[in-house]
């Protein structure tokens, strides 16, 4: 099959992000400089995003089976791409604190973002296969980077270990549903499913090994074991990375994947999601009552909020798609945020990851302090911020498919979560036990936490415009 | 004719060992082979799958798959050797510090 010009451009995003990987790389070889490969990879960024609109008219567009290029795609690759250079940002100001070479986590945090770029497009099991595993593992190193102290290595060599037993799991419930169909491109997997008379002893064991291995990358129970523990160990900005690109560009696989085969409307496969998605919101927001630390809080924040998402994805029609990507945003916005001001507030040494670190925050950085309650408002669904309008869509696309038990739990959980976000408020405006007045918060940072607060309440407030362009998606 | 349903039951059964490896083994190494257990399984069943459709497809998704494991376990081997270098043992009982 030939790759045209058109192909190309349709590609270009992606085709930038690869480049610029290449060039920071060089870029070290020539000279080493943390703020120098930050300003590459962060441009090389901008640059991928601004091919978004080279690339837009050429759609939709199928580039050989394994990719294709559609207004969905690029939506996320867009969010993708923001992310990163939200990243870059927070990341810049948190390694600077400690003295190592940095540089290799701008190449890894770009084969990364390009890997998350490439899963969101693919229609085929190889290209998701090879996103996913740019994607993994790139991310084991970007895990255990500051690699002399001993907790990142401990979550390095966890996180390891569990996306390659998911990759496993994924590869051998691919191999299944391959040898049962004899393709592996998602459309004619779905023209095949929709045809009675195939082998089920292949299809089911097959879909239930690739839903297990998407519920590891995606940390939902009862796959979420070692998550917060990956949560805590990891540099917080990479913590941030791990919650938000890698699980966003794999939920959004999730979607395009089951709503092409519309696998998940099977009878088995939807009670097994139901199931998946009612044990993730409980145990996530149930255990994170348990915790002391911040950053394990918010793991168990986030294996609930995935919980939520499936809610949506259950319902199918029409307003699931933008439900999901609305909440998807949202989600995106406020745990950059979240962990992106654990990273401000960390110093070299470690992380400050401990309630403690947090008490009387408000007297010593009234602002950092507004900030933080904003984003765990939005965590917890407060009206007028973002996280809001997100649960609203969540709850109404739930609601009008019927599934009203799915529904309820997701009400009930969320008020349970408010208890936990509730903790770490009361924290930060509690008298103040003691006068350090932490690390200085460098420009970039503080221009990464104003875009990300300027989102929430601006999303909060006038979430139209991202909910038309987010109904105008379509699967290629 | 090619033993379809043979192929899948051993790969079946490979995958099994692999993963019964991966949750009784305390050793970070046995742990890692029986990864690649698993991953050798599942190429091992797309090879099968390849051969009951006459394609080539098949194979060529193991060699992805050999390609990835190679790059895993070298990632996966650096990690050991710090932990190894900072713990003095490579039994996940004792590295494992954080409750998981």
């Amino acid at each position: 099959m030939n790759v045209t010009e058109q192909d190309f451009i349709a590609l270009l995003p992606l085709l930038i992000l690869a480049a610029t990987a290449i060039a920071v790389m060089l870029g070290v070889a020539v000279r080493r400089s943390h703020a120098l490969s930050a300003s590459i990879a962060f441009a090389g960024l901008v640059i991928s995003f601004g091919s978004i609109w080279i690339a837009a008219p050429e759609l939709p567009r199928q580039v050989t089976p394994l990719l294709i290029l559609d207004r969905y795609a690029l939506f996320y690759i867009a969010l993708l791409t923001v992310s990163s250079m939200v990243f870059i940002l927070l990341a810049h100001g948190y390694f600077e604190k400690s003295d190592d070479d940095h540089d290799e986590m701008y190449i890894l945090m770009l084969v990364a973002t390009l890997g998350g770029a490439v899963l969101v497009s693919s229609s085929h099991f190889a290209s998701l296969f090879l996103g996913l595993e740019l994607l993994s593992v790139a991310l084991y190193g970007m895990i255990a980077y500051p690699r002399r102290r001993p907790l990142p290595l401990e979550a390095g060599i966890k996180y390891l270990v569990l996306a390659a037993v998911s990759a496993a799991f994924l590869l051998f419930g691919m191999a299944l549903v391959y040898g049962a169909f004899g393709t592996m491109r998602f459309d004619e997997i779905a023209a095949q499913l929709s045809r009675p008379g195939f082998d089920r002893w292949l299809v089911l064991p097959g879909m239930a090994l690739i839903i297990t291995g998407f519920g590891f990358k995606l940390a939902l129970a009862p796959f979420h074991i070692w998550t917060p523990d990956v949560y805590e160990g990891a540099p917080a900005p990479v913590t941030a990375y791990v919650a938000t690109v890698s699980k966003g560009a794999m939920f959004a696989l999730l979607l395009r994947y089951f709503y092409k085969t519309g696998g998940h409307q099977q009878a088995p496969l939807f009670v097994v999601f139901s199931v998946i998605a009612i044990a993730s919101m409980f145990a996530g927001n149930i255990l994170a009552l348990l915790q002391d630390n911040v950053k394990r809080i918010l793991a168990y924040s986030s294996i609930a909020h995935l919980g939520y998402l499936l809610v949506a994805f259950q319902a199918s029609g029409d307003l699931a798609p933008m439900a999901v990507g609305f909440y998807l945003v949202s989600y995106f916005v406020t745990t950059l945020g979240a962990f992106g001001i654990v990273a401000v507030l960390s110093d070299g040494g470690r992380d400050a990851d401990l309630l403690d670190d947090y008490r009387g925050l408000f007297w010593r950085r009234p602002v950092v302090a507004a900030v933080f309650t904003a984003m765990l408002f939005s965590l917890a669904g407060i009206p007028v911020t973002v996280g809001f309008v997100g649960k609203f869509y969540l709850v109404a696309a739930g609601a009008s498919a019927g599934l009203w038990s799915l529904v309820v739990i997701l009400v009930v959980t969320s008020g349970i979560g408010l208890f936990y976000y509730l903790r770490i408020v009361v924290a930060i405006y509690s008298e103040a036990s003691q006068a350090k007045a932490g690390p200085v918060i460098g420009a970039p940072a503080v221009a990464a936490l104003i875009f990300l607060t300027a989102a929430l309440v601006y999303l909060g407030l006038f979430p139209q415009p991202l909910l038309a362009l987010i109904r105008g998606l379509t699967f290629g | 004719m090619f033993p379809i349903r043979e192929g899948f039951m051993i790969s079946g059964a490979l995958f099994t060992l692999g993963v019964i490896g991966v949750l009784a083994r305390r050793n970070l190494l046995f742990v890692l082979m029986s990864i690649e257990v698993m991953l050798n399984a599942a190429g091992m069943a797309f090879v099968v799958a390849g051969a009951r459709w006459r394609q080539p497809d098949g194979q060529v998704m193991f060699l992805f798959i050999l390609a990835m494991a190679a790059a895993e376990v070298s990632v996966g081997l650096a990690l050991v050797l710090e932990l190894y270098h900072q713990f003095k043992t490579l039994d996940t009982d004792a590295i494992s510090r954080m409750r998981g």
